[in-house]
């Protein structure tokens, strides 16, 4: 479904990402950690083409990212990304920023996209929340109507750039939830986060990154409990005393 | 403190004043339409990827906004004939004052494009939105909160610039307070006249800013 072969990118001199083989299978959950500044974000923004690398090939759905010419709106629109803060569209109800893309890059109906929306914000446990502003929601409730935009393309892969990183710990739980019950439907995702919690209890694997490189791949429990390398061990103190 | 007050020559001239009223009136109309046209233009140039394009934009906004009004307005009216071009003076205001406030325009329109966060754009790219439905549905409609209250200062100030038109004779609001001073001597009640006139235009517009900034913040405008 996704594939890295010998992926490299550089902003400027600085080698972001070195040498990036990875492979994601359909229905499959990859976990992705590292320290700040490690180029997890870039990694998982290369795969919707929210950044350009300079080389290797990349295949998404059967698509070659590396072929400049291919059609972004067909590859974006299968595949939802979830902020670490939310972007929602501060103009528009919680409804209409899920019914955006539906009504104007799938070309449903009007109708048609309000009853998919509606599907999805209780999906989500936000039914009765459909016509808020975000600015009436809270943190973890914004969180989760960006999820509910991301299903509504019906998406074949769903990427999550540190989704629980600016909320408030007591809401972290909800989103969470909300992302174990897509593992459980099947959903092939892409999880930058440091909830060790999340990753041993749906993620198939665990990428550990450090300046640009995968350091190690790993089943959750191998990796929490039993990491390889010195510097993987380092980071899980610091995110277990944290 | 009015004995010296000529009312009389003020009602007088009233039909001179209310001509120079609506002159001035549809030069500014005119020119601020013209100048929304040559801004939002120059401002898709600002933004644009490609280097020429953003090269004379910026050529043209910084050159406009470095020199005085008055400067290009003399600039147009002696240089243009020399080009061989012969336009009446009230056009050659026009252009010049459609020129002047295209350039702020630009910047103004710019402002509130760029106010916009980044991340609004990536999330609308994000869920396959093209360019034109990212302006469409996520940039303007956020950008315009913040863009007209300013455009609508703008059209104040040109109000105000469109009286240097006088120094090219074109018959104004200012010019016709000049025409009464030469005419009958009276500087006191020509000016107090033309400024009361320049007053009303002014709450006009005051008013519809005000109007605009409430009515404006982004929720109502979806
Ligand atoms: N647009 C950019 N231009 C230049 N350098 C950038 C850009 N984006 C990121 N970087 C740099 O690339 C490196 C990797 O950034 P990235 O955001 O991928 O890290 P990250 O692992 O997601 O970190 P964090 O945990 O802080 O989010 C960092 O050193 C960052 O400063
Ligand atoms: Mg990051």
């Amino acid at each position: 479904m996704i594939k890295f072969k010998d992926v490299n990118k550089w902003f400027g001199s600085l080698h972001v990402l070195q040498n990036i083989n990875v492979h994601v299978k359909p229905g499959e959950v990859v976990v992705i950690c590292g320290p700040s500044g490690s180029g997890k974000s870039t990694l998982i923004r290369c795969i919707n083409r929210l950044e350009k690398f300079q080389d290797g090939e990349l295949h998404v759905d059967g698509m070659p990212l590396h072929n400049y010419s291919i059609n972004l709106t067909k590859l974006r629109a299968e595949i939802g990304f979830v902020f670490q803060q939310f972007h929602l569209y501060p103009h528009m109800t919680a409804l209409e920023n899920v019914t955006l893309a539906p009504i104007h890059v799938r070309k449903i109906k009007k109708k048609e996209a309000k009853e998919i929306g509606m599907e999805k914000l209780v999906r989500v446990g936000l039914g009765d929340k459909a016509s808020s502003y975000p600015d009436q929601l809270s943190g973890g409730q914004q969180q989760r109507v960006a999820i509910a935009r991301g299903l509504a393309m019906s998406p074949k892969i769903l990427l999550f750039d540190e989704p629980t990183s600016a909320l408030d710990p007591e809401m972290i739980g909800e989103v969470l939830d909300v992302m174990i019950k897509l593992v459980d439907e099947g959903m092939t995702m892409c999880v930058v986060t440091h909830e060790m919690g999340f990753a041993r209890q749906v993620a198939h694997r665990v990428i550990f990154m450090d300046e640009g490189e995968i350091i190690e791949t790993e089943k959750p429990d191998q990796f929490f409990d039993n990491p390889q390398t010195e510097r993987a061990a380092l980071f899980i103190s610091k995110i277990l005393t944290h | 403190m009015l004995e010296g007050f000529n009312f009389r020559i003020i009602w007088e001239y009233m039909p001179l004043f209310l001509e120079g009223l609506r002159n001035t009136f549809l030069i500014s109309i005119l020119s601020i339409f013209l100048a929304l046209i040559v801004g939002v233009i120059a401002c898709g140039g600002r933004l644009s990827r490609w280097k020429f394009l953003r090269g004379i934009s910026i050529i043209y906004i910084e050159s406009i906004r470095s020199t005085p009004l008055l400067v290009q307005i003399y600039f147009f009216y002696f240089g243009l004939p020399t080009l061989g071009i012969r336009i009446p003076e009230i056009q050659t205001g026009i252009l010049a004052l459609m020129l002047n406030s295209g350039a702020y325009i630009a910047e103004i329109v710019r402002a509130g494009i760029t106010s916009v966060p980044n991340g609004q754009i990536e999330a609308g790219m994000s869920s396959g939105l093209n360019y034109f439905q990212r302006m469409r549905f996520i940039i303007l409609p956020q950008a315009i909160g913040v863009t007209v209250p300013p455009l609508l200062g703008q059209a104040i100030v040109l109000v105000k610039d469109s009286a240097l038109l006088s120094l090219i004779s074109v018959m104004e609001l200012t010019r016709c307070g000049q025409v009464l001073t030469s005419e009958r001597f009276m500087p006191t009640e020509a000016f107090f006249t033309v400024a009361f006139l320049y007053l009303c235009i002014y709450f006009c517009l005051k008013y519809l800013a005000d109007w605009s900034q409430k009515r404006l913040i982004f929720k109502e405008t979806y």
